[in-house]
């Protein structure tokens, strides 16, 4: 998947969202291995791209960050979901679910 | 929403708000070490795990750059960074920085402050509500009968009446004429200027009031209870802005009138009103139809054009003419815009005026420009180092431009100061010429109209220098390095094209300021007629509601005279209806006994003076043949007229005047003798030549307006108190106004040309100053770039002769290019000026030759200090240097 294309992008925030709301407050190195992981390996981006993608998501309001300690004592910036987060998060989702939803009936119409 | 937030904070963060730099490196760098940690526990060497991380996370650095980006705008913040950058080289070298800021200070201040004038008079649209639908309509008189004269006249009542009837393009259609006002019962005595308008007058404007009301159709039927409206400004200057006003009675032209109502006053229109009444006609002045002395405005209907309304204004009068060709004979009517028809006298010299500033600010960019290019050159290797590492040529052309652009808006600034005091200084020498004087201000436009000039001056003085730099490779730079090698024959090429184009440019201006300096000479040599040394002038009015009867005016006149002439100091003193030259003198047609009879429409109009006794050897005009009016030309006696004799010359060529007769239709059917025959004088204006007049004796034709004429021994100015006196004397509500010498009168009939003539001096000159300063700028820069081969031929024995020879040579090329090119494009716009010279071609010879004479000494002059260097130039120490 090419890793600046919108679709990308937006996915990304919405990967970054759940990660935050499933994990809670999360810095940027782990949000990235939580996400690789739960793709199954199968999104192979550099993890550097999480970080333009977190700072948009605050910019917009949707997360915040603080300078915190990680579990093995590592100073780190911690991000985690914002009430407008949540909300945002709700939204995307479904219209998300939506999306593919619609689409995978589409592609299924037009097999046969 | 949430966008717009994103957007905010991505704008905000140049500022200092969001991620700090250090910040993003922390947050980075922990993450590694995160991952290294990682890593290393799932069984990595260390270096391994280091390696690992790092590519994982796709480079520390890009991703830096990445994040960053999002951070805020990329392009707003290398323009910052541009920008910071500018700003401390600017700093570090203050006098090329005050140079450069203070030349284009100049430049766009000039241009500044003639947008404000061009703005306020031309630009905006009357303060009106829909004030593009408004429209003067002037009639156009029959070729024949006003040769020579405006085309535009003013309007009789019966022929309003008729337009008004018949046409159906206008909603509203108003008529107006000037009426003097004399204020008595509070204070001081003093005469206000009223316009007596008709009923529509007001809505034709749409003007609004500000207290109570303003007049309407209701107010100018015959009969009505006197009343009037005060204007905004004679009603805080007169009655301190008093509030209770409307209902209270005032005393003018010893009558009582009701104040009405106060008008908001965003303009003064007519320019002379300061109180409007009603204009009432008896029903013998409503079917005046010969007589034009009225102004008539009309407000177009929805759909209207000004092209239909002028045909169905045409064919009216047309129709008119046939009706009544007694009167209408060869009268036609013509539309124009208010406001084009208010400015169309000065439209013409302020866009000449903006040329000139334009020009002015062109030199100064180009001026800009060499500065520039000399220290861009400077920093050959500074540029050709960053090409080296990777920026962009666009990236270093940004980075030219912003530096060019931040001084064009220090300049910008300087020159909105500049503007604010020149702004002032015009409206207080030349307000009384300019029409809208009161509305010229530093408003929105004139500010964004300043930054939009600044900005666009930064760029062009910073697109021939940032060409230049980025065009050469940089190894090329690099090798000849140094910031100081060769100069390139392309790169002097540039700058000689640029002072050409500066001497070219300065010299047109040059020109026009020449031409239009010996055209206001020329306008000042004309002999006036009059002498008006030593001769002071005021006027006196007396109101037809005091003084009824027309002999009772007559008696108090002489008495005033009488004491006057008086006065201490006082050698002679007369009156007359209107002074030479001003505005608003009387034409009148003229019957000559013998001649065919014809109707007032056809016959010649000439202006018709009314004198007291004495008139002609106060002023000094001489009286040719015949005798000049005494006392004994009195009501009851002979009616007696003087002629002028250009106007003798016109009606009786081979014969003597002196006895022969003629009829003055406007004012009776009597016939009237010629008397005398007196030398002319130029009553249109000093530049028409039409100076045919008539002149009858106030006492048989008394009218109420006089202005008196005092011929002292003393400074003319220390008789006035004494002159007021003797006029109080007689009638203490009388009002004394418009004090002023004779010479001041003429002087104001010139006072547009003076403005036009100073402001372009003025620009001319600045322009001159700023070649010079570029001529003498590209000299200094090459004789610093020159150091080395001067310093060799002085040691191979070139006398200092030679050496300044050399220099000179180098400044006066572009020089005389500059004025080879100047002359001919100075030739080409003679046609542009031909209608603002009088008694001189456009292409006068005296004033080419002069200016490029001036331009060559300029020339040479800023040639010196640069040549003077070069011969201080020691070989030895030059040789070395290397």
């Amino acid at each position: 998947m090419a890793e600046t294309t919108d679709v990308w992008r937006g996915t990304l925030a919405l990967m970054i969202l759940k990660t935050l709301e499933t994990l809670g407050p999360l810095h940027g190195y782990g949000v990235a291995r939580r996400i690789e992981q739960t793709s199954g390996g199968r999104l192979s981006v550099h993890y550097g791209t999480i970080y333009p993608a977190l700072l948009k998501l605050e910019q917009e309001g949707y997360i915040a960050s603080a300078w915190g300690v990680s579990e093995n004592n590592r100073k780190a910036r911690f991000y985690r979901l914002t009430r407008a987060g949540r909300r945002q998060l709700a939204r995307e989702s479904h219209e998300w679910a939506l999306t593919t939803d619609i689409l995978s009936r589409f592609l299924r119409a037009a097999r046969t | 929403m949430r966008r717009a937030r994103g957007w905010l904070a991505r704008a905000i963060a140049p500022f200092g708000a969001g991620r700090s730099d250090r910040d993003i490196d922390a947050e980075l760098r922990s993450h590694i070490e995160l991952h290294v940690a990682d890593n290393i526990r799932a069984g990595l060497s260390p270096e391994e795990a280091r390696r690992q991380a790092s590519i994982a996370l796709g480079g520390m650095e890009r991703t830096k750059d990445e994040y960053r980006d999002q951070r805020g705008f990329p392009v707003i913040e290398s323009l910052i960074r541009d920008i910071r950058h500018a700003v401390r080289l600017l700093v570090k070298s203050p006098g090329f920085s005050a140079t450069a800021i203070v030349i284009l200070g100049l430049g766009i201040g000039a241009n500044a402050a003639i947008f404000s004038v061009v703005n306020a008079v031309v630009l905006r649209p009357l303060p009106f509500p829909d004030s593009a639908r408004i429209m003067a309509v002037w009639h156009t008189p029959p070729r024949e009968q006003f040769a020579g004269l405006s085309t535009f006249f003013s309007v009789s009542p019966a022929n309003y009446l008729d337009w008004r009837a018949q046409n159906t393009s206008f909603e509203h259609m108003a008529i107006f004429g000037f009426r003097a006002a004399n204020l008595s019962g509070r204070g001081e005595p003093d005469v206000l200027q009223a316009a007596a308008v008709s009923g529509e007058f007001f809505q034709v404007l749409r003007a609004n009031a500000m207290l109570g009301r303003l007049l309407d159709t209701g107010d100018d039927a015959d009969g009505h209870a006197k009343v009037v409206v005060l204007g905004e400004k004679i009603w805080k200057s007169r009655f301190g802005g008093d509030p209770s006003i409307v209902g209270r009675t005032i005393q003018l032209n010893g009558e009582p009138c009701t104040v009405v109502g106060v008008l908001a006053q965003p303009m003064k229109f007519p320019s002379w009103a300061d109180v409007w009444f009603p204009l009432v006609w008896r029903p013998n002045e409503r079917a005046v139809r010969g007589n034009h002395n009225y102004l008539v405005v009309g407000r177009l209907r929805d759909g209207v054009d000004v092209r239909r309304a002028q045909a169905e204004m045409t064919s009216i009068s047309e129709r008119l003419a046939q009706q009544y060709p007694a009167d209408d004979k060869g009268w036609g009517a013509i539309v124009v815009p208010l406001h084009q028809d208010l400015v169309a006298d000065v439209r013409w010299g302020l866009l000449v005026l903006l040329g000139a500033v334009a020009c002015v600010l062109l030199i100064a960019c180009a001026n800009l420009a060499n500065l520039l290019l000399a220290r861009v050159l400077g920093r050959a290797r500074e540029i050709a180092i960053r090409t080296a590492i990777g920026a962009g040529r666009a990236r270093i052309i940004q980075q030219l431009l912003v530096e060019s652009t931040v001084l064009a808006i220090g300049g910008g600034a300087i020159g909105l100061v500049a503007a604010g005091w020149s702004i002032d200084a015009i409206v207080k020498s030349f307000g009384a010429s300019l029409p809208r004087a009161s509305e010229i201000a530093l408003d929105g436009r004139v500010l964004a109209f300043t930054f939009v000039v600044a900005v666009a001056t930064g760029v062009i003085a910073g697109v021939a220098p940032a060409w230049r730099m980025t065009r050469g490779d940089a190894a090329e730079a690099l090798k000849q390095g140094m910031g100081r090698g060769g100069t390139h024959a392309g790169e002097r090429r540039v700058r000689h094209v640029l002072v050409t184009a500066e001497v070219a440019l300065a010299l047109m201006l040059l020109v026009a300021a020449g031409l239009l300096i010996r055209t206001f000479w020329q306008l000042r040599a004309v002999d006036p007629g009059v002498d008006p040394r030593n001769v002071m002038t005021m006027a006196v009015s007396l109101p037809d509601a005091r003084y009824t009867k027309p002999e009772e005016r007559a008696r108090v006149f002489d008495e005033i005279l009488r004491r006057v002439r008086a006065v201490p100091g006082v050698e002679a003193a007369s009156a007359i209806d209107s002074l030479p030259l001003q505005d608003g003198g009387s034409m009148q047609p003229v019957a000559i006994e013998g001649e065919p009879v014809r109707p007032l429409s056809e016959q010649p109009e000439l202006a018709v003076r009314d004198i007291a006794v004495g008139y002609p050897s106060v002023v000094r005009i001489r009286v040719l043949d015949g005798r000049d009016f005494t006392e004994a030309d009195r009501a009851g006696r002979p009616l007696a007229v003087l002629v002028s004799a250009s106007a003798a010359k016109r009606f009786w060529p081979d014969q003597r005047a002196i006895g022969k007769r003629l009829t003055l239709g406007l004012i009776s059917n009597d016939v009237r003798e010629v008397v005398g025959v007196v030398s002319d004088v130029r009553v249109h204006g000093l530049s028409v030549a039409n100076a045919q007049t008539i002149y009858v004796p106030y006492a048989q034709v008394p009218m109420p307006h006089l202005s008196l004429v005092v011929r002292s021994t003393l400074p003319p100015s220390s008789v006035v108190p004494a002159v007021v006196a003797a006029v109080h004397a007689v009638d203490a509500e009388q009002p004394v106004v418009e004090i002023q010498s004779l010479d001041e009168v003429i002087g104001e009939s010139i006072a547009q040309q003076r403005f036009a003539m100073r402001l372009l001096t003025a620009f001319a000159a600045l322009a001159l100053l700023l070649a010079g300063v570029g001529i003498y700028g590209v000299l200094s820069y090459t004789v610093r770039q020159r150091v080395q081969e001067i310093g060799i031929r002085m040691a191979l024995g070139a006398a200092r002769v030679d050496v300044v020879r050399l220099i000179v040579v180098e400044g006066l090329r572009p020089t005389l290019a500059g004025l080879a090119i100047g002359l001919v494009g100075a030739a080409a716009l003679g046609r542009v000026l031909s209608t603002l010279v009088f008694g001189i071609t456009p292409r006068d010879v005296p004033t080419f030759a002069a200016v490029a004479g001036v331009v060559i000494v300029v020339g040479l002059l800023s040639c010196l200090l640069p040549a003077y260097r070069a011969t201080r130039v020691d070989p030895l120490q030059a040789l070395r240097a290397e």
